[in-house]
């Protein structure tokens, strides 16, 4: 019944996916609506099998790696759909869906009973979990926004107005999600690996260099740091930002990756 | 056999000079409209006259006949033969003269598609029409309808949504760098009529305060007073780059009058963006600006290249439009035909329940004394009767109406139940 559900999500997930994209070209009003519908159907099967899955497990599922990244693929659809209302872009799916789509079909299908060491579970674990989670899903749409700033600059730098430069939205209203969604994710992602760190010294003996998903969420931390500094200092434009958001989380992705194909101390 | 039609021509079936032989003042019009009742050619009329169109909406036995006279007599003056402009009319009856007046007041039919004047216009077609009288149950209906689907179309499809002149698409290329545009300031370099204009559509945004410099300064302040803004010696116009957001450029200089290297001097300085519209020719703003990171700079042939963009994307959702007004058709078409049995429906509603009245009032004389209840039984029990006998009938007339069989029901159930009235309009339907 479980992986029945996840199947049922991802499959929503990838059409929803297919219709947003297609939607950016074509000018057919039901294929946004279709995108809305397939994301709100994918999500509430998604909810359900979390549900059952923590049930299952009597615990939440987020103990694991894939467990945690499939909760930020929930939340990253739940805050889509609420901003895509909220900031009116409609188009806003086409950006975030396939990152969604990326981290879903990177998962194990089969989520194996990935579980971390008994001598680490405690509160701050947890709190390392929630907090970094909560940064991702913020920077997943940190990410959208700056690819949509990109295209939208040079859709008005370029003087040739396609399709595209009349669903985008203004160039300042994607530069606000960008700073905003900066903002918190990095305020999270902040708090998340200091949690982290602070178990690092204790539970890992300070073997910090071993973890390849350490390290590169370290990479990304430097990346997101200097977009936030340039940012709130003035010295950088919000082209220059958006490059860096983008590379942020090119990185962010590769250090996911890592962690679940890379031996290292969470829980692979 | 009255139908609905609508007859004229427009921009595309005839040249302006045969439109302008027809030119009318609304006083004319509405002498003509009720000329047409008068004369019986129409039961219904509403003449819809435009530079770019003169149409007929009527509801007329004979609307070739109809079509003729109002035209003729628009033409009177200016000597027009009608067989000169035959070529060039159309006529439309039924769904088809439905379907043109909903994309008429929908700017679906326009030359410049989507532009907002004809709806306005249709509306005071449609005043003059009601000042004359001349309007029924079946022009009231369709023209009611037709502002509601041009609404629609407003609010549903993007058609009118994207600038077609090119003041216009300046503004809305600043909203699609800046979001809003209140608060934002403007700097108005030179005194080009294409600069004012631009300049106030920008204020009708909100943009504040417009700073305005020309090599004059008398022609400056007096703009600054139109604009209501402030007047700037060339000199102040270094410092205002610094600080405004929009700089709109039309002056007769032979050099450009903003350089690229001063705006990169400048753009190091500030993190906001910069949007040049340069409408001067020769330009007055250094191409090269448009390449500095948040620097926009669009001259005048980039402004013609972003209307023709936006003509063809008015273009696409004038598709969609038109597939909602397809829609509309096919209801209003239904309503319609609703509208034709609901005279028949409510005589017989009213005449059947006379009788019941009548009969229950006659009962109730016999029963003097008898108690509140078992009167309020006799009356439930009546009300019941008539409801359940009238109830097949009336779906029979609906459903018949809905498959285009109206009018032959409605003559047999006027002949049946003896409405009088309905009887003999009817009877002549059902002969025609």
């Amino acid at each position: 019944m479980n992986a029945v559900l996840y199947d049922v999500a991802l499959t929503a997930y990838i059409a929803a996916t297919a219709t947003a994209i297609a939607s950016l070209t074509s000018r057919r009003e039901i294929l946004v609506r279709l995108t809305r519908w397939l994301a709100q159907g994918g999500w509430i099967a998604h909810s359900v099998a979390l549900v059952l899955r923590g049930a299952e497990l009597g615990r939440v599922p987020l103990a694991t790696l894939p467990e945690a990244i499939s909760v930020v693929i929930w939340a990253v659809v739940l805050l889509e759909l609420w901003a895509e209302r909220r900031f009116r872009i409609p188009v806003l799916a086409a950006f975030v869906l396939p990152v969604v789509l990326m981290l879903g079909l990177a998962l194990p299908t089969e989520l194996r009973a990935l579980v971390l060491a008994p001598g680490v579970r405690n509160a701050w674990i947890w709190a390392h979990v929630v907090l970094a989670l909560v940064g991702l899903t913020a920077l997943v749409l940190n990410f959208a926004g700056a690819v949509m700033y990109l295209l939208q600059e040079r859709q008005i730098k370029g003087k040739q107005p396609s399709s595209l430069y009349y669903r985008l939205p203004s160039l300042e209203a994607l530069d606000r999600l960008s700073v905003r969604t900066l903002t918190l994710g990095f305020a999270f992602l902040t708090a998340g690996l200091l949690m982290g760190a602070v178990r690092v010294g204790t539970a890992w003996g300070g073997a910090l260099a071993g973890d390849p998903l350490a390290m590169l969420s370290l990479v990304a931390w430097v990346l997101y740091a200097a977009t936030l500094s340039g940012r709130m200092t003035g010295r950088w434009r919000a082209r220059r930002a958006a490059y860096f958001a983008v590379a942020g989380f090119c990185v962010l992705l590769v250090t996911l990756g890592a962690g679940m194909m890379l031996q290292g101390h969470h829980g692979s | 056999m009255s139908t609905l039609f609508v007859a004229g021509m427009n921009h595309r079936s005839a040249p302006v000079e045969v439109r302008e032989l027809l030119a009318a003042e609304p006083d004319t019009l509405r002498d003509l409209l009720r000329e047409l009742l008068d004369r019986g050619v129409c039961r219904e009329a509403v003449v819809l006259a435009t530079c770019n169109r003169v149409e007929i909406y009527g509801v007329s036995a004979v609307p070739g006949e109809a079509r003729d006279a109002a035209l003729g007599r628009l033409g009177r003056a200016r000597g027009l033969d009608l067989a000169d402009i035959h070529p060039h009319l159309y006529t439309w009856t039924g769904a088809e003269a439905i379907r043109h007046a909903f994309r008429v007041a929908g700017s679906l039919d326009s030359l410049v598609i989507g532009e907002p004047q004809i709806l306005g216009q249709v509306k005071d077609a449609f005043a003059i029409a009601q000042s004359a009288e001349t309007v029924g149950p079946v022009l009231h209906s369709l023209m009611t309808r037709a502002f509601a689907v041009a609404k629609m179309v407003r609010s549903e499809t993007e058609i009118g949504r994207h600038a077609v002149s090119v003041s216009f698409a300046g503004v809305q290329l600043a909203r699609k760098i800046f979001g809003a545009l209140e608060g934002r300031s403007v700097l108005l370099l030179g005194a080009g009529e294409m600069g004012e204009l631009a300049a106030k559509h920008l204020l009708e945004q909100g943009t504040q305060p417009v700073y305005v410099a020309n090599r004059t300064v008398a022609r400056a302040e007096e703009l600054a007073r139109t604009l209501a803004g402030i007047a700037l010696s060339f000199e102040g116009v270094a410092r205002a780059l610094e600080t405004v957001d929009i700089v709109i450029a039309c002056t007769a200089a032979a050099e450009p009058v903003v350089r690229a290297a001063d705006v990169r001097a400048i753009m190091q300085a500030r993190t906001r963006p910069l949007f040049f519209i340069d409408l001067g020719v020769p330009r007055n703003v250094e191409p090269a600006v448009n390449d500095l990171d948040n620097a926009f700079c669009y001259d005048i042939d980039d402004l013609r290249a972003v209307v023709d963009s936006n003509l063809r994307e008015r273009q696409f959702q004038a598709e969609r439009a038109e597939s909602l007004v397809d829609r509309e058709v096919g209801r209003f078409v239904a309503r319609l035909r609703d509208v034709e049995v609901v005279p028949t429906i409510v005589s017989l509603r009213d005449k059947i329940e006379a009788i019941r009245r009548a009969e229950v009032d006659k009962a109730l004389a016999r029963l003097p004394g008898v108690p509140e209840q078992t009167r309020r039984v006799i009356e439930a029990l009546s009300q019941a009767i008539v409801g359940k006998v009238l109830h097949a009938p009336i779906v029979k007339l609906k459903d018949s109406s809905r498959d285009g069989r109206g009018r032959r029901w409605r003559a047999v159930i006027a002949e049946v139940f003896g409405l009088r009235d309905e009887g003999r309009s009817a009877r002549a339907d059902l002969d025609s």
